[in-house]
């Protein structure tokens, strides 16, 4: 042991922990600090002011409705990329001859930037455009809706966009979950008389545990933190209706109150922490337990 | 018989219905490819036709006005400058934290471990970058990317190394090789698939992103292709086909890099998902 300590020499961890320490966890620590402050931009001197930030985030409504915007977000994505993602997962796991191209191209979204998938929705969900177009040929026009415009519905709109570019990743995570379960737990199940739902609810869903946690965690926290989305489809519009932390962090950098800002973060980090970790101990605890 | 051609029926009813849900994601990526070929009336219908003419002028124009050249290659430089600087450093330090099983060491996973789930503080990254006294520089972006990529280049490589037997290590050591040497020599070679993956995933995330440029490139020189892409499509709203064949080539790089290296990313996905 001790051998084995002096044998691997601690500076090669240094390069990678500095940069990390320097352009992540100091920026973090900091602001847990200017959390408390009223730094701004406009002024030289910077002064503690306790929770009074958090106070005021709690009682102002636009900042409010960012986050429960988030919380939206978050939720529906979450729901929806993992469950789309594993019907595609099973469905692409069987023998079809048109598998491996049907992968690729519902892989392809996610490789692209948010920002050109954001750019290509926005003239397709006008009141006049593709979508609304569509319902009305088929005579559903009923459905059609001003996807961008109408406050109350437009959150759900950017997560559907989400939705759309991104399961293809989870997908892919969860075909790997599949490969990798020996196809002779199948065999034995349809030996005993189990049918497809039976096989699915025994062996495929509890031996893909570990890929649904991490595609859970990768979901939940990615939802948390969405900006770029927001940004490019609405710019947190129509007024306040689809402000999201991210965009409330960008308008407070814009507008000075930096103090403001990080407190925002702050809650962020908090709430993303206090989800992931009871996930993360779960994850390491079956690790173990492997 | 009657088994397998119920199987066949049913596979052949999935098929049928993931071809049609296919078609979901084909046709608003064809819109926008065909669109980019239009003209600028013809493209405002949004809806999927192909060009009357192929307008392949749109692609000089865009590339002409919206100042792609100089975007292109201020992306080059900093999604391969900010990969290969996150691959020498995360895969040292994982060879080291795996290899010494010590109460440091594990704490030191879990620090960077903590990166995948904090979400990054850009208002005070900035105060940090402006205090070192280089804020609005390539070079506080590149640092700002490899640090944001640590954790999860960390974790695919830890799961990795902790696969390669000890043993091999310590033969070279016997030899009388040290740290640096066993990891470059030993260590280094056998990683070579994970390299390819994390360039991958780092090299795709970076080129997409626009945030840290929004936030910390302060002259339009230094922007990165798809911030350009953004400015052009606030200036020229009007000219769907020019957007769209900006577009087209602002995710060029990520779609040739995933044609050549998919291999990469489905084997990263499942070494460093699934199994780690």
């Amino acid at each position: 042991m001790n051998v084995s300590k002096k044998l691997y020499a601690y500076y090669l961890i240094w390069p990678a922990l500095l940069i990390y320490s320097i352009f992540f966890v100091l920026p973090a620590l900091a602001g847990l600090y200017y959390s408390f402050t009223d730094w701004r931009l406009d002024r030289d001197t910077i002064k503690f002011i306790g929770w009074d930030n958090f106070e005021r985030i709690f009682t102002d409504r636009t900042l409010l409705l960012a986050i429960k915007n988030t919380a939206i977000f978050a939720v529906v994505t979450v729901i929806g990329k993992n469950l789309l993602g594993i019907a595609l997962a099973v469905g692409l796991n069987m023998r079809l001859k048109t598998r491996n191209l049907l992968r690729a191209v519902f892989y392809s979204p996610s490789i692209l930037s948010v920002l050109v998938i954001s750019i290509v929705f926005t003239p397709m969900l006008r009141s006049d455009g593709t979508i609304n177009r569509i319902f009305e040929a088929v005579g559903l026009s009923s459905l059609s809706q001003a996807w961008l415009t109408n406050p109350a519905i437009v959150i759900w709109t950017v997560a559907a966009v989400s939705i759309w570019q991104h399961t293809g990743f989870q997908m892919a995570i969860y075909l790997a979950g599949l490969q990798s379960i020996s196809k002779e737990y199948y065999e034995a199940a349809t030996i005993d008389g189990a049918g497809s739902w039976r096989s699915f609810r025994s062996i495929t869903l509890p031996l893909l545990l570990p890929a649904i946690n991490i595609n859970l965690m990768l979901t939940l926290i990615g939802g948390l933190k969405v900006f770029s989305e927001v940004f490019v489809l609405t710019g947190g519009g129509p007024g306040n209706a689809s402000q999201v932390v991210g965009t409330i962090i960008l308008r407070s950098f814009g507008e000075g109150s930096w103090g403001l800002g990080t407190a925002v973060n702050t809650l962020l980090f908090a709430a993303v922490t206090i989800i992931a970790i009871p996930l993360l101990i779960f994850m390491r605890r079956k690790e173990v337990s492997e | 018989m009657s088994f397998t051609r119920k199987m066949a029926w049913r596979n052949y009813l999935v098929e049928g219905f993931l071809i049609l849900a296919s078609l979901l994601i084909i046709l608003p990526l064809l819109i926008m490819l065909f669109g980019s070929f239009m003209t600028s009336s013809e493209v405002l219908r949004f809806s999927l036709r192909l060009p009357q003419q192929w307008q392949f002028s749109n692609y000089t124009e865009v590339f002409r006005e919206g100042g792609l050249g100089r975007a292109f290659l201020n992306g080059m430089l900093i999604t391969s400058v900010s990969s290969i600087l996150n691959i020498f450093t995360s895969s040292a330090a994982s060879f080291i934290l795996v290899r010494r099983e010590t109460k440091m060491s594990g704490f030191l996973y879990m620090f960077f471990f903590m990166g995948l789930i904090a979400p990054m503080s850009t208002i005070t990254t900035i105060r940090v970058v402006q205090w070192m006294g280089f804020y609005g520089s390539i070079t506080s972006v590149i640092l700002i990317y490899a640090s944001l990529n640590t954790a999860f280049s960390v974790f695919l490589y830890s799961g990795f190394i902790r696969s390669i037997p000890k043993a091999l290590d310590e033969v070279a050591f016997l030899e009388g090789a040290n740290t640096f040497g066993v990891f470059f020599r030993i260590v280094t070679p056998l990683i070579v698939p994970v390299n390819a993956t994390v360039a991958i995933m780092v090299f795709m995330s970076v080129w997409n992103d626009i945030t840290i440029p929004l936030y910390f490139l302060t002259d339009s020189s230094d922007w990165t292709m798809p911030l350009s892409v953004y400015n052009f499509y606030g200036k020229y709203s009007r000219d769907w086909n020019l957007i769209f064949a900006d577009l087209v080539l602002t995710s060029l790089p990520v779609l040739i890099l995933y044609i050549f290296c998919q291999k990469y990313i489905v084997s990263g996905l499942t070494a460093g998902a699934v199994k780690g």
